[in-house]
């Protein structure tokens, strides 16, 4: 009977145990600022939707696996307050028509600079706000057509970019949870005329392929929810990335969505710890 | 049922070529057909009544293709004479014994005329086999290609023939393409040219191209690029036609339909979607009783044309020279030339 009584108390008190656990780091007030290049490198897997009237009316779904890397730095002329960041991600991906009848598969790469400025809300939370240029292209290839097997994207951006984060920790584990987005404002992009076949453009006809992008014929995001756990030597980062591209032109339409589950890891961590000289300030 | 068929009639609507060259009025086929479909429609014989509808576009690039069939309209060829018969080629006139390479059958035949049989524009040729044929039947009298049979393939293919007979850039077609959803909503023109094969053998003689109705598509291309060339005449019967590149798209049941999207139109920009006619002079017809008993007519023909010519490299020894005696016996200029 004793036990049974016992037993519930010790369970709450584990539980408030952790949860007065769960507070700012202390260290916050002595992180200093230094530039090493901070970097994530990263392995991605979900599912993908791919509408491309080019090829087909139909949605095509599947898998998505990717890799992808993140380097930021302090700037020298304000090592506080100025970020710089690359980011690439490389993707690979196979779908089917509703019916299985018909398989797509799609090869897609992308590179951004991003510059970026950070401010301090509270000790343990931050927001960043900047803008960058990016890159983005590849191609979509339907295996079961003619003279319109693929569809090629090639998009130039500039694009403003930021995130917000915040940390704690979970017993002696500093942990940061951020999320960070790009999103392209204005765009340059390729798109074929409604009808017009690669081999045409092969034979020299280049008219009507390169198109100014905004959000209304252009619209994109990029958004990584995610949580570092940070060990000091090393983090490891856990996320959910959302990405959307779509775009319009000459009648035709494309939309890809993405939603993938994200694994990364971060060698020296991400200087929650004291002993680390890696910087947060990306996020 | 009645969403597929929708489909199927939307994109054809948005995305087939023809409507306007062909006088059709497909809102009104569609109407048709689609007061056919009851609750009773099994997807077999929703299959069958979209194949009989995209016939009404009389066009063989256009197939619905399922797991059980794949529709195809025949009558382009089938409501003609074949004019032609592999086995009498082989047996009669190749006496069964050729080479071949890159998808051609090639010989010197009997009076010095070289030969080519061409069946398929979807086996890529390769140049330097090209090179071999032309270089190994160089001292002939003229060059025959034939082409009878030739569903198509690649058009990419042309060039590789085509720039072994041209001089100079030749502008030897036009595509267009549609630019919006519109049954009139076209591209203007765009040429399609063709360049030398620098650094290969090209041929400078006479040629005779043979066609009959079942060359199709890029087949059909190239006759209305070779009719051009100065050189060159076509002997047989009409193309098939097939002038529209096809696209592909799909239906929500998961069959492909496949259609023109992309006319092509020959130098004079005259859509080719009918066919290419012999040159003047030249329709000729192989009937499928001659061509039993061993007599193929439009190889007949043609080796007529070709036979008087001169040869440009005569032998050496007179005794052995059928040219003994005619004054233009290698004075002519040599059909065997490097491009540069």
């Amino acid at each position: 009977m004793r036990a049974k009584v016992f037993i519930p108390k010790v369970i709450i008190a584990l539980i408030l145990m952790i949860f007065s656990s769960i507070s700012p780091v202390k260290a916050q007030d002595s992180i200093t600022t230094s530039r090493p290049v901070t970097g994530l490198y990263s392995l991605e897997l979900g599912g993908i939707s791919v509408n491309a009237s080019y090829l087909t009316p139909l949605t095509y779904k599947g898998t998505q696996p990717a890799i992808s890397g993140l380097w930021a730095k302090a700037m020298p002329f304000n090592p506080e307050s100025a970020i710089m960041v690359f980011d690439v991600k490389a993707d690979f991906c196979n779908l089917l028509n509703p019916a299985k009848s018909a398989r797509m598969v799609g090869l897609t790469g992308r590179f951004s600079w991003h510059l970026e400025w950070r401010k301090r809300l509270q000790k343990n939370f931050q927001v960043t706000a900047g803008g960058g240029a990016g890159i983005f292209g590849g191609a979509y290839y339907l295996l079961r057509n003619s003279n319109n097997p693929v569809e090629a994207l090639a998009n130039v951006s500039i694009m403003a970019s930021g995130s917000i984060s915040k940390h704690f920790t979970i017993g002696r584990l500093p942990v940061l949870v951020a999320d960070r987005i790009k999103l392209p404002l204005v765009s340059a992009f390729f798109c074929p005329e409604y009808g017009e076949t690669y081999y045409e453009i092969y034979l020299g006809n280049h008219k009507g392929l390169a198109h100014a992008g905004w959000w209304g014929n252009n619209f994109r995001l990029d958004n990584l929810l995610s949580i570092t756990l940070d060990f000091g030597r090393t983090a490891m980062l856990l996320g959910y990335r959302l990405d959307i591209y779509t775009q319009w032109a000459n009648n035709l339409n494309t939309k890809i969505i993405s939603n993938s589950f994200v694994i990364g890891v971060i060698p020296g961590g991400i200087g929650l710890k004291k002993h680390s000289k890696a910087n947060y300030a990306w996020y | 049922m009645r969403g597929n068929f929708d489909a199927l009639a939307d994109i054809i609507d948005r995305h087939y070529c023809f409507f306007a060259d062909k006088n059709i009025d497909w809102a009104e086929i569609t109407s048709q057909y689609r007061s056919q479909i009851t609750e009773e429609t099994t997807i077999f014989d929703l299959f069958f009544l979209c194949s009989q509808m995209l016939d009404e576009l009389k066009d063989g690039h256009v197939n619905l293709s399922s797991k059980f069939s794949v529709s195809y309209y025949r009558n382009w060829w089938s409501d003609y004479p074949q004019d032609f018969d592999l086995r009498t080629l082989e047996e009669y006139y190749l006496d069964f014994n050729w080479m071949s390479a890159s998808g051609i059958i090639y010989k010197q035949l009997p009076g010095e005329i070289a030969y080519i049989y061409y069946p398929s524009f979807a086996t890529i040729i390769s140049e330097t086999t090209l090179d071999y044929i032309l270089a190994l039947m160089a001292n002939s009298r003229g060059l025959i290609i034939d082409i009878r049979d030739n569903g198509g393939g690649a058009l990419t293919n042309i060039n590789t023939l085509v720039g072994r007979f041209i001089e100079k850039k030749t502008t030897g077609a036009y595509l267009m393409h549609k630019t919006g959803p519109g049954h009139d909503d076209f591209s203007e023109p765009y040429p399609i040219e063709y360049e030398p094969s620098y650094g290969h053998i090209g041929w400078r003689g006479d040629i005779v191209v043979l066609t009959n109705r079942s060359c199709f598509s890029a087949a059909n291309t190239f006759v209305a690029v070779m009719k051009d060339l100065p050189n060159v005449k076509i002997v047989g019967a009409k193309t098939g036609g097939g002038g529209g590149m096809p696209f592909t798209s799909e239906l929500p049941i998961g069959w492909g339909i496949r259609f023109s999207a992309c006319p092509i139109l020959d130098s004079g920009k005259n859509n080719i979607e009918y066919g290419i006619d012999p040159s003047p002079g030249c329709e000729v017809h192989s009937p499928a009783e001659e061509l039993a008993e061993g007599k193929d007519a439009i190889l007949d023909f043609a080796i007529d044309l070709l036979k008087d010519n001169p040869l440009p490299f005569p032998p050496a020894d007179p005794d052995t020279n059928p040219d003994d005696g005619n004054p233009e016996a290698g004075q002519g200029n040599p059909p065997f030339v490097i491009i540069d």
